[in-house]
């Protein structure tokens, strides 16, 4: 699998810009709300249950200011992901402790004909491991170079 | 206060999160064994909240099928692919309630 691959799995009403959460809580359950407004997803509920407990597991914060929240949830049509920024930071409890900016939030159903869950988020992980991609991402402020980015 | 398919989707999305953790853990995040045990024991509430016919149902299609809980797309059963009657699809979006699929007798959940 390609990173340009991912870019299908974001949406433009899925892009915020300015995180308004304080809190991992908050981002995650705004991120959330996202997806509801959105119509990709109807059970708010569900999907947070579903957040909360793959952090009690240990932080999806990956350290370098990164997060990607993410689990398969019945509640999903499909697989979807969310990102939002955030200037000020989040406490993530991150591997490296630091505060985290950037959050990709990675919803999929239980089971994909393609079976693209664990690849996408590999292929995320690979490429917020460099350093040019993680400052370009932090620079972007609207969704067509968000995904220009993605598809160089 | 959730309903009882509701208590099922967070069973199965609970069984999918345990199932993956090792491989989710090869890609470098974070995962932890005693978090595994939080798990275990969310797993252990949650299956206290269902009846036991009911949880019986659910383990024997996940036996069967892996996944027991199926998401119906229009009209359609998207684990058999099985057009649903009308009846049943208004069942559905009234009342919320554990349906199982008159083709393959899987849980099915109404996405939209």
């Amino acid at each position: 699998m390609e990173i340009q691959e991912i870019t299908g799995f974001f949406k433009e009403e899925l892009f915020v810009a300015d995180l308004k959460g304080k809190t991992r809580d908050e981002v995650l359950d705004e991120l959330t709300e996202k997806f509801i407004s959105g119509n990709f997803i109807k059970n708010h509920e569900l999907v947070l249950d579903m957040l909360h407990r793959r952090e009690s597991v240990g932080s999806t914060g990956i350290g370098h200011g990164i997060a990607i929240p993410h689990g398969r949830t019945t509640a999903a049509p499909e697989l979807t992901i969310a990102f939002g920024k955030s200037s000020a930071g989040v406490e993530w409890e991150a591997l490296d402790g630091e505060p985290v900016h950037l959050v990709f939030l990675v919803i999929a159903p239980p089971y994909e004909e393609n079976n693209h869950y664990l690849p996408t988020l590999g292929k995320l992980v690979e490429f917020l491991s460099k350093a040019e991609n993680r400052d370009r991402l932090k620079a972007i402020d609207n969704f067509q170079d968000f995904i220009s980015l993605f598809s160089q | 206060m959730k309903n009882e398919l509701e208590i099922l989707v967070a069973l199965q999305d609970l069984d999918l999160m345990l199932k993956e953790l090792d491989e989710v853990r090869q890609l470098g995040f974070d995962v932890r064994s005693e978090g595994e045990e939080a798990l275990a024991k969310a797993r252990e509430e949650l299956v206290g909240q269902i009846s036991k016919p009911l949880l019986g149902n659910y383990e024997r299609l996940r036996a069967k099928y892996k996944r027991a809980i199926v998401p119906v797309k229009g009209d359609t059963c998207l684990g058999c692919f099985m057009k649903l009657p009308t009846y049943l699809l208004t069942h559905m979006q009234r009342d919320q309630r554990v349906i199982n699929c008159e083709g393959c007798g899987r849980i099915l959940y109404w996405l939209k």
